[in-house]
């Protein structure tokens, strides 16, 4: 396996689904060993495909240039070139670090759906379509098509919509389903405008050559940033930024598997992707970088005071994804493309850890209330120990993954943009404050909730063994940072030696006078939550009392998805209600049903016309002679 | 294609006149006899239709499958070529021409249930089918406009006789303004005929005509607009659409299938012939009005149908909306959005098609398309279910899909000529979204509504119709370079004035 047959890597799932969506009741098990073979395969590719690159990397063989596509063939052309749309994979770091994440998440959480959705009716159909999202989401990170990678976009899209809606009987999760849909189609708006306006100006929807264009002063400076910002709106909807995150918490309505795969660590990270594969021509336009960072420094302090009130874990989970991708596009804002993908990575493991780690409570206790749970610690040793992990690492504590990849970001913000690094250090504090809020009120303390704890017993071995690989992760993968432990696993030297940005590779150094402060806040808001919320209730009481029109501002989310409805029910569907009516009394009833009563109309008068009575036919004779002898006579004269 | 393939091109207008003849003699009570003489003859027609789009030779001469059969010369204004009976095939038509086969087999299949004169209905069904390929395949102005109207009259009686819902209304509503919009293409073609001078039907001379200015350029800009509102009324061109809504709603199923899939694409072919290959400097003209008009019809239908509660209004609306990107496209007066208005011809009438096939075969056990009855009727009809949502997903315009490929050439050449009409498009295909998804998750998702337990899932014939339906839609939007090459080419080298 090297790069050039990297076209594999999507091609194996899609071919899963194939087989799933059409066998899956006649096959054993319902075929789920087909999809976990599968993925496993694409992991061992990927592996395969990783070191492949690192060699050509390590010679110095590998150039990012245009023409560079490790494999590409014609799709479309019309008027040989005029419109051509080439299929074509690429393959450099950012791309090994997507694979990585997609496949070897993808099959871990694969393996707990085997444990989780064990006895489910449409339990082949759950297989097939999370493998058809493992297809598109491959493909999505491995193309440089433009063409395709929207296509892909859309496709992970459509995978999400029947995953968030695969409990469709439930009212809520069919809406869910479709608010996400919607709200992403919206982006979706924006970030097809862009790829034409870019495709009208470069004639190519080939990345590396687009950013080759931009970089010789192809397109105009505003052109290219209205482009950019059109560009990003589709990221905005994708990685659920403001004003597009609405669909995020909704999404929770899927199964917890789903959520931890696509709505933690891969699909949503792909507005993430989309901006670091483009970031060369977004450092050319300031105004649209500066876009993304305040965008994503927006989202990063409002979602994270959205998760301190949520009491459904994962909704607390789904909060903490939007603001940490949130980070994540200030550090691309910010122009690291390092920083942004690294924090990506460890976020991948330690988010998708803590959602199976949930998943592995609802399991247990059928509850998903963090104020219906409590004291599960005896029950559930290793998850209440995973999930811990990753809490920390969510957390930014010392070793943990998380610390390592946000002390990157902070570290850009602190020398390139101080007040971007005040609001983030506030943030991270707020993190941790809510993150302890969620694993002392699940786990510790005594159960709410007597019913549900009784009958909580630990996961079996299937679900356990993705969550003790991922809290492995969780606690080590931020070590990458350092050069010795890259060259451990083969490549040049840590993760900044490898993706890089702006091209220039750099090496990873601790700084304490951003660590120690950080890490500080961190630990300080552990401890604040742990006073409000490790003794017993009424101090938790007291903190949701402590500013009640404060919390009900953010139990209703800043009253923004009142906003979207009353904007859908008003003046959406009032518009639609003019049309319609326009339709119905114009077109229809004066336009067309008008017309035929105005000639029913006049044949109606007309025909009082023939009398029937010889006298008056005589009489318009008479006159009709009358009328032609005076024009007889006038054009005489 | 050899030229031999120009008696192909005689049998797909002759079968399917030649089967309404032949079920003229059988007898009503022979069920059996009608259902084999259909079956025979529509699958004769799938079976040539697939024959000539995969022969035709896109990088061969534009009109392949020549046959030329004189007619009347030499009498009164007609001079040595007069009328011919002459067809031929371009990448436009051979891709229409597919686009007929399968719709009309599907049609045919999910019509064997009919129990009210099933055999009166196909001979009016069959002479649709043949009036519409005869619009593709002639290349005589006479041969055009005869099958061209030969298809439009059965309409009336189809959705007179076997419809539902105010058929009267919907039938003569739609009578009304087809045979009113034919006065005046009537009057279009024999204005051109009398300017052009040369006392022949002839379209490529007619084309050249047009295209050399021995139609005076004056007289193409006063004849456009007769021939782009005479057959795009049939094509449901805003504001003249409110035919389609009512037509489709009170249309039995399979009429439905082959008038939105099939026959409103004759009047856009119309448009096409007529208009830009014949009067080519008026369609330039008049080329910004005709993507107004479209964008409007696109963004009107769209949002009308967000406040549809019937299934089947939905989708007429739908149409309407999808149809403006047709004008849109053809607006853009350059290849890639041409292009992409011919496929989208195609790209529609498959998936309303499947749309109507689904919508018929739930109707007639259930005789209620309010969406707000419905709730959770994927429990009841997972594989209904199912197809509708491909058929949706399609219309939506979700890449893999064909809806996508049409569209996307369409958004891309629309942003060549006018950008701020590209955005209006591509936001309308976000309305498409909404009131598609608000669809689904009223009537398929959420709880089961049990008073539709007696409704039992669609048949093995309209399920296989829906496969043949939904395995196009797949195809093209997987692997759309046949469809594009064939279209794409004949675009750039049969109409006038294209700009690349």
């Amino acid at each position: 396996m090297t790069m050039e047959q990297v076209w594999l890597l999507p091609a194996i799932p899609a071919g899963v689904f194939v087989i799933l969506s059409l066998f899956n009741r006649v096959l054993p098990r319902r075929g789920d060993f087909v999809a976990v073979l599968g993925m496993g395969t694409v992991v061992v590719l990927a592996v395969l495909a990783i070191a492949d690159f690192q060699g050509a990397f390590h010679d110095g063989h590998f150039a990012p240039a245009p023409g560079a596509n490790t494999y590409e063939f014609t799709w479309v052309n019309i008027g040989d070139g005029v419109l051509r749309i080439m299929f074509s994979t690429y393959f450099d770091a950012i791309t090994a670090v997507m694979v990585f994440v997609v496949s070897f998440v993808a099959l871990m959480v694969f393996l707990f759906s085997i444990g989780y959705m064990h006895g489910e009716e449409r339990y082949g159909w759950y297989f097939a379509v999370l493998s058809l999202f493992a297809g598109a989401m491959l493909l999505l990170v491995t193309t440089n098509s433009l063409i395709f990678l929207y296509l892909a976009w859309e496709g992970v899209g459509l995978t999400s919509y029947l995953l968030i809606g695969f409990y469709w009987e439930r009212q809520s999760a069919a809406e869910a389903a479709k608010k996400a849909f919607i709200t992403t189609r919206v982006g979706d708006v924006g970030f097809l405008i862009g790829i034409i306006l870019l495709w009208r100006v470069a004639g190519t929807f080939d990345i590396q050559e687009l950013i080759h264009l931009a970089e010789e002063g192809a397109f105009s400076e505003t052109y290219l940033t209205v482009s950019m910002i059109f560009l990003f709106m589709g990221a905005v909807g994708k990685s659920a930024q403001f004003p597009l995150h609405v669909w995020l918490p909704d999404a929770m309505e899927g199964p917890t598997p789903v959520s931890a795969l696509i709505h933690a660590a891969t699909m949503v990270v792909a507005g993430v992707y989309l901006v670091a594969r483009t970031l060369p021509i977004f450092d050319l336009v300031p105004i649209a970088q500066n876009f993304v960072l305040y965008t994503g420094l927006f989202t990063a302090v409002m979602a994270a005071t959205q998760g301190l009130v949520a009491n459904d874990i994962k909704r607390v989970l789904a909060y903490s994804t939007v603001s940490q991708l949130g980070f994540m596009f200030v550090a691309l804002g910010l122009g690291s493309v390092t920083a942004a993908m690294f924090h990506l990575l460890t976020h991948a493991f330690f988010k998708s850890l803590l959602f199976l780690g949930s998943g592995s409570v609802i399991h247990a206790t059928h509850q998903q209330e963090v104020e219906h749970l409590g004291g599960l610690w005896r029950k559930l040793p290793i998850t209440t120990v995973t999930f811990s992990i990753g809490s920390l690492a969510l957390a930014g504590i010392v070793p943990f993954a998380g610390f390592w990849s946000k002390d990157e970001i902070l570290l850009e913000a602190f020398e390139l943009n101080p007040f971007a690094y005040a609001v983030l250090a506030g943030t991270a504090a707020l993190t941790a404050l809510y993150t302890t809020r969620v694993v002392l009120l699940t786990f510790a303390g005594r159960p709410r909730d007597q019913h549900a704890y009784d009958h909580a017993h630990e996961s079996g071995p299937i679900m356990l063994l993705p969550l003790v690989l991922l809290a492995t992760l969780a606690l080590g993968s931020g070590f990458v940072a350092f050069d010795g432990v890259g060259r451990a696993l083969g490549f040049v030297g840590g993760i900044g030696q490898v993706v890089t940005s702006h091209g220039e590779p750099h090496s990873f150094a601790f700084h304490p006078n951003i660590a120690v402060p950080a890490t500080v806040l961190a630990l300080l808001a552990i401890g604040a939550g742990f006073e409000y919320w490790g003794g017993n209730a009424i101090r938790a009481e007291r903190a949701r009392q402590w500013a009640p029109e404060l919390h009900a501002l953010l139990v209703n989310r800043y009253y923004m998805d009142n906003l979207y409805q009353a904007f859908i029910d008003r003046v959406v569907l009032g518009l639609a209600g003019i049309v319609a009516r326009f339709e119905k009394s114009v077109v229809n009833e004066s336009g067309v049903d008008g017309g035929a009563q105005t000639l029913n109309w006049m044949g109606f008068r007309l025909k009082f016309l023939q009398t029937g009575r010889i006298p008056n036919y005589a009489l318009g004779m008479a006159l009709g002679v009358l009328v032609l002898s005076i024009f007889a006579l006038g054009g005489g004269e | 294609m050899t030229a031999s393939d120009g008696y192909v091109l005689l049998a797909l207008v002759l079968i399917p006149i030649g089967t309404s003849v032949l079920l003229m003699f059988t007898p009503s009570k022979e069920r059996g006899a009608v259902i084999g003489i259909t079956g025979l003859s529509s699958l004769a027609m799938f079976v040539l239709s697939v024959y000539a789009f995969a022969m035709y030779d896109f990088e061969g001469e534009q009109f392949q499958g020549m046959l030329t059969i004189p007619w009347v010369s030499n009498v009164g204004l007609l001079g040595e070529k007069g009328i011919q009976l002459k067809l031929g095939l371009d990448g436009m038509a051979a891709t229409l021409v597919l686009l007929t086969g399968i719709i009309t087999m599907a049609g045919t299949w999910v019509s064997w249930k009919l129990t009210h004169r099933m055999k009166d209905y196909f001979i009016l069904l069959y002479l649709v089918a043949g009036g519409v390929y005869g619009t593709w395949v002639m290349l005589d102005v006479f041969f055009f406009f005869l099958l061209y109207e030969t298809a439009v009259l059965p309409m009336y009686l189809l959705i007179g006789v076997w419809g539902s819902t105010r058929k009267e209304y919907g039938a003569t509503k739609l009578m009304m303004m087809l045979v009113g919009a034919s006065i005046l293409i009537f009057v279009g073609i024999f204005g051109a005929f009398s300017a052009a001078g040369l006392g022949t039907f002839d379209m490529e001379e007619l084309f050249r005509a047009g295209e050399t200015g021995l139609i005076p350029r004056n007289t193409q800009i006063l004849l456009f607009p007769m021939v782009a509102v005479g057959c795009g009324t049939l094509a449901g061109m805003w504001p003249f659409h409110s035919w389609s809504p009512d037509g489709h709603a009170s249309a039995p199923t399979s009429v439905s299938m082959l008038h939105a899939g099939v026959l409103m694409k004759s009047g856009a072919w119309g448009v096409i012939r007529l208009g830009f290959q014949m009067l080519p400097q008026g369609a330039e003209y008049w080329a910004p009005a005709l993507m107004v008009i479209g964008i409007t019809a696109a963004l009107y239908g769209a949002i009308s149908a967000l406040r549809q509660t019937d299934l089947k209004l939905m989708t007429g609306f739908s149409s309407v909306s999808h149809m403006g990107y047709v004008f849109v496209g053809l607006g853009t007066l350059n290849v890639i959005g041409m292009s992409g208005a011919v496929l989208q011809m195609f790209a529609h009438g498959v998936m309303t098609a499947l749309f109507f096939l689904l919508i018929g075969g739930m109707y007639d056990q259930s005789h209620n398309r309010e969406i707000p009855n419905f709730s959770g009727m994927a429990k009841q009809m997972p594989i209904w279910t199912i197809f509708f949502v491909i058929a949706g997903l399609a219309s939506l315009g979700l890449p893999g899909m064909s809806g996508f490929i049409a569209e996307v050439h369409i958004f891309i050449g629309v942003f060549r000529a006018y950008p701020v009409v590209g955005g209006l498009a591509v936001l309308t295909a976000a309305i498409t979204a909404t009131y598609l998804l608000r669809m689904f998750s009223q009537a398929f998702f959420g709880e089961f509504n049990p008073r539709w337990s007696h409704l039992r899932e669609i048949n093995y014939r309209e399920r296989a119709g829906a496969t043949v339906l939904a395995i196009t839609i797949l195809t093209m939007g997987i692997w759309p370079a046949p469809w594009i090459d064939r279209v794409a080419n004949a675009v750039a080298q049969t109409i006038p004035g294209v700009s690349m």
